[in-house]
């Protein structure tokens, strides 16, 4: 633990330059022979190393969820390359998945249990000691369990969308059904939650319809804060790949700022928080000259009004408020009273209030007007992190249905996802505060029934957890105040991700994190590391088998490659040994909860087979959930409580293997497992990618484009009226501009990897800070200046720039959070959307000023 | 500024490195030395350098270095190994402000800069041989979409639907600053963009 992250960093520059002055780039990358190989060119490779095996797996990184081939030689990885026969990326590839052969191998890896005796060295570089596991373990779950049992309350546990499918399974098992705790929730709430809770509120089923090979058929993409070409590079190369075989297909860049996706699009910028009336704008277009899909709209919509002037979630105390407990409140409405609500949105006042030109706002509702176009919508994070991101979700999906352009081959609204398992983990396990698996929530009975049955509990076991836990936000707001004991994350860099960090870790006046007993399963040492009383080592990407879920549904499963160093451990073993420990003497009725939850794969002190026994053990148990007929009295309440969960139906663990990945549903047909492109659509034969069991199973054959939208309340989803309201804060005299937050394709999130892969570091070493020339000149700011960006919330240093990767309007900055030499959420608001509790990380106010 | 300096030390480390053993790198196969912003041509540049190494001295960034005896007549003059520190393009040009004789003269915005001109390796690169989505060039260049574009071009038959994303220098607004080379993610068995004589001269 001496060496320090930014020490690490800088030591490595140093080292990159002595190594690549000396013509031998290959000898930096960790002390293991595999670090060669990768980085060379076109024909390149050393010919002399020859795979000994090769497994299938998927990138770490992002939630495009590139299939990738390892080679192995002598036990350590020798290559990485593009799997041809993973659907998602055909055998595409970017960088950051090109250079995953290092990833394993850089000197600082976590490899033993660190524990921290003095609670006054945390946020410095010293103070952890090692351990063994023995004490390390011994001492989480007795925290834990004291902490459990004097008051659940104050523990907590923060998941991951990076943390594979079973191990997240086996945590959410134990998490709900052991400690009979919602105090669990995932990053995915910074990423994800908006456009989660506005799948559930249109079509009472969480994820896209559609699916990437959509994007060959599109003539028209529309990216909304989606910053493709950086955050989702190898779909971004597809989508250009569809432009560049037909000149007539368009895409549409809309935006607060413009950046490398703007590129060869038609970019319209728009004010911070106005997407939501440029989206009302095409429906009003629509509606108000008919030009919307009666057919679609007779037999597949229905109407809704909502709650409005939710008001921002300023105060710690804000969950509590009438307003949020009826923010979900709708009212049945009529396309008429849509039609009245949405008036206001003129070409005239939109373009007004949004600064996009009238003109083009026309443009853009014509384009859904037209019945003959087949149009892609993509969003991310400034659609999500949005203080009103669940309706922005919810305006996507009016456009898209009311023009009846949904769920169709080439045309459809589809989510993207930043994590590669933020779907298949974080969400469809039930690591969320309010959740159970398979899309099952804590507060609805008959979901508490099914899930009691799938894991053999008594009736009314759940009822105990039937409030919805605290989402990850009130964790931290109430950390810092002091509320918790215990809390434990995996997979997860919390003290550089989180907005506020100034508050949450302990810079200002609340220092609760320092008094709580925080634990962190971790393979490098990150910041967080230097918060934890304890340091668990873990087993990372192909050290262990595992499974990830990406952005379009498909489930894919990653071989163990190589082992572990030292004495990492994967995540689901480390999981049951706390579990263990912790439920040691605990009943479930007469039975010892333990084995009761767990025997199925454990035994004594360890599990009972190997990993890919153990992983299928626990995926076969996972899916029965979607496959209630695997199990009598599961499948009687899945009839009897009309749940359909054969809507997401999975297939056995092997066919993900033989496949190199489905799409889910999969449905059996003729003794195959086959996958399901288009949800809700029954056009074709399930063989060609149609969701033609589905639709026969709970649906109705025979309206609008042949789709059916089964999972619905009266198989219609609502188009629901959600106005325009401010940001929560807005530039004034003293924080004149909006700082925009995200991420820059070299390096991934929080950095605690990619900055570790010396050539992929050395592609972008440091984060800068995208000022406009106009605005750099009036400040006195030269290009290669150090800054101070100062918030309302906190403040922080970095180097500006005037260069043009990034090119905001005047107005407006930006900066990735990578760097952990600029924590740039010391300075980020911790406000968050009312209905999704996602954080905004798109429109802090802040001031500028010369270092 | 405590940060700054060790920034320096560590870079002099590096430097003094380079200068013992990667003579290779500053000296491409057809000769060519990548010389401080300011050069005019290497003739003029050699007519006046005194190898007093006041630009040396100037460079906050320590991306100049004295070439070493293997560059014959040259040694002892400035040089840059862009692969290891490139140029960054100060704005106001200590090196030129810095150098007595005038080798170094008439920059006054980057770009003025001519010291070279960057020349894609087309097999080297993962982005054209491979498809890979790279760029990095393209990104990192500080005239990005000007003096280095991004071509989007149709892979040839069998290679899926993705398209190629092509960095493409043009001869006429390049620097030669070598800001693309120092980022460039292939490192081995040379970086895949490097800098030769200017293709154009001001
Ligand atoms: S980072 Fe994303 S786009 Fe790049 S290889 Fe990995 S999954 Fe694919
Ligand atoms: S312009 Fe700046 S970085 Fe470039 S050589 Fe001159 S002093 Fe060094
Ligand atoms: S040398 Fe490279 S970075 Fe510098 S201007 Fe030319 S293309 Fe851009
Ligand atoms: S950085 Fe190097 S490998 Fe990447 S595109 Fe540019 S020249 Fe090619």
């Amino acid at each position: 633990m001496e060496l320090t992250r930014r020490n690490f960093v800088k030591s490595t520059a140093v080292a990159m330059a002595t190594a690549a002055a000396a013509g031998t780039a290959v000898s930096f990358a960790g002390c293991s022979p595999s670090s060669g190989g990768t980085n060379t060119g076109g024909g390149g490779g050393d010919s002399s190393m020859v795979a000994d095996q090769t497994y299938t797996a998927v990138c770490r990184y992002c939630g495009v969820g590139c299939g990738v081939l390892v080679g192995v030689k002598d036990g350590v990885i020798i290559s990485v390359e593009g799997d041809p026969e993973n659907q998602s990326n055909l055998g595409a590839l970017c960088i950051k998945g090109q250079s995953l052969a290092q990833l394993l191998y850089a000197d600082d890896r976590l490899t033993v249990p660190l524990i921290r005796d003095d609670k006054s060295t945390k946020g410095t570089d010293g103070g952890l000691r090692e351990a063994t596991w023995e004490e390390a373990l011994d001492l989480v779950a007795e925290k834990l369990k004291a902490t459990w049992q004097t008051d659940k309350t104050r523990m907590a546990f923060w998941a991951s969308g990076q943390l594979p499918i079973t191990d997240g399974y086996v945590l959410a098992k134990f998490w709900k059904a052991g400690l009979l705790s919602n105090n669990i929730d995932p990053n995915a709430r910074l990423c994800m939650a908006s456009a989660v809770v506005a799948f559930m509120n249109v079509f009472s089923t969480d994820e896209p319809a559609n699916c990437y090979a959509d994007i060959d058929e599109a003539d028209v993409f529309i990216t909304w804060g989606a910053n493709m070409y950086e955050a989702h590079p190898v779909l971004y190369q597809r989508l250009v790949g569809r432009k560049n075989t037909d000149t007539n297909v368009k895409h549409y860049d809309l935006g607060t700022i413009k950046t490398r996706t703007s590129e060869g699009a038609k970019t319209l910028i728009f004010n911070p928080g106005t997407d939501i009336a440029i989206a009302n704008c095409i429906c009003n277009y629509l509606v108000a000259n008919q030009l919307y899909d009666e057919a679609f709209v007779s037999d597949h919509l229905k109407f809704q009004t909502g709650m409005t002037d939710l008001g921002n979630a300023f105060e710690d105390g804000y969950d509590g408020t009438d307003v949020i407990k009826n923010s979900g409140t709708t009212a049945e409405s009529s396309l008429e009273e849509f039609a009245s609500l949405v008036a206001p949105y003129t070409f005239e006042y939109t373009a007004e209030l949004s600064g996009v030109a009238a003109a083009d706002l026309e443009e853009l509702a014509k384009l859904f007007a037209d019945k003959s176009l087949k149009i892609m919508s993509f969003w991310t994070m400034g659609v999500n992190q949005h203080n009103r991101g669940t309706w922005m979700n919810h305006c996507i999906y009016n456009a898209h249905l009311l023009a009846g352009k949904y769920a169709q081959p080439g045309c459809g609204a589809f989510s993207l996802t930043g994590q590669p398992t933020a779907c298949g983990t974080a969400r469809e396990v039930g690591t969320f505060s309010h959740r159970l698996p398979a899309d099952l929530v804590v507060a609805n009975e008959a979901h508490r029934r099914y899930t009691e049955a799938v894991w053999d509990l008594p009736e009314g076991y759940l009822d105990e957890i039937q409030a919805n836990g605290p989402h990850t936000v009130k964790i931290f707001r109430d950390m810092s105040s002091g509320k918790y004991d215990f809390f434990w994350s995996t997979c997860n860099n919390w003290a550089v991700s989180m907005p506020n960090l100034t508050r949450f870790l302990g810079k200002g006046d609340k220092k609760g994190i320092i008094d709580t007993f925080v634990v962190v399963n971790e393979v490098y040492p990150t910041l967080s590391c230097q918060y934890a009383d304890v340091v668990l080592p873990a087993a990372m990407w192909v050290e262990r088998e595992g499974q990830f879920g990406n952005a379009e549904r498909r489930t894919s499963v990653f071989e163990k490659a190589v082992d572990p160093p030292g004495e990492a451990k994967w995540d689901m073993w480390i999981i049951l040994q706390v579990a263990r420990r912790v439920l040691d003497g605990a009943k479930i009725g007469e039975e010892d909860a333990f084995s009761k939850l767990f025997g199925f794969i454990w035994e004594g002190d360890d599990f009972k087979a190997d990993a890919r026994e153990t992983c299928k053990a626990v995926w076969e148990e996972y899916r029965i959930f979607s496959n209630p007929s695997m199990k009598a009295s599961v499948e009687a309440l899945n009839t009897e409580s009309k749940l359909k969960m054969e809507a997401k139906q999975l297939a056995p663990y092997d066919e993900y293997l033989t496949n190199h990945g489905l799409l889910w549903p999969v449905r059996e047909v003729d003794g195959k497992w086959l996958g399901t492109s288009w949800r809700f659509n029954a056009g074709g034969p399930q063989e060609a990618g149609y969701d033609a069991v589905g639709v026969e199973t709970y649906g109705e054959a025979g309206k609008a484009g042949d789709l059916s939208f089964y999972k619905t309340a009266g198989m219609k989803p609502a188009v629901c009226f959600r106005p325009y309201e401010p940001p929560a804060l807005s530039p004034d005299d003293e924080y004149p501009f909006w700082f925009v937050t995200g991420r820059l394709l070299e390096q991934w999130h929080t950095g605690s990897n990619t900055t570790r892969i010396p050539d992929l570091n050395n592609t972008l070493p440091e984060a800068l800070l995208y000022i406009n020339d106009a605005d750099a000149s009036a400040l006195g700011i030269a290009s290669g200046d150090n800054v101070r960006v100062t918030s309302q919330y906190g403040t922080f240093e970095i180097k500006a720039t005037t260069d043009k990767r990034v090119e905001p309007p005047a107005g407006r900055v930006f900066a990735p959070f990578f760097s952990t030499d600029n924590l740039i959420n010391l300075a980020v608001e911790d406000i968050y959307c009312p209905l999704s509790k996602e954080p905004d990380y798109k429109k802090t106010p802040v001031k500028i000023e010369k270092a | 500024m405590a940060e700054k300096e060790g920034f320096r030390a560590a870079a002099f480390a590096a430097a003094g490195i380079i200068g013992l053993q990667s003579v290779y790198n500053l000296i491409a196969d057809n000769g060519f030395l990548l010389r401080p912003p300011g050069i005019q041509s290497e003739e003029d540049f050699l007519s006046r350098c005194t190898s007093c190494g006041k630009c040396i001295e100037a460079c906050p960034y320590v991306a100049i270095q004295a070439a070493t005896w293997q560059a014959g007549i040259a040694a002892g003059t400035p040089v840059i190994d862009a692969a290891s520190q490139a140029c960054q393009l100060c704005h106001d040009f200590p090196c030129v402000a810095a150098c007595p004789t005038g080798a170094l003269r008439d920059v006054s915005k980057r770009e003025d800069v001519r010291m070279g001109t960057a020349v894609i390796d087309e097999e080297l690169c993962i982005a054209i041989s491979k498809s890979i989505r790279c760029e990095v060039c393209y990104r990192s260049c500080p005239l990005i979409g000007e003096a280095i574009t991004c071509e989007y071009r149709v892979p040839e038959a069998g290679n899926r639907g993705f398209a190629i994303f092509a960095p493409v220098v043009d001869a006429e607004k390049c620097t030669g600053c070598g800001i693309c080379v120092q980022r460039c993610y292939v490192r081995q068995p040379t970086t895949a963009i490097r800098i030769e004589e200017a293709q154009r001269n001001q």
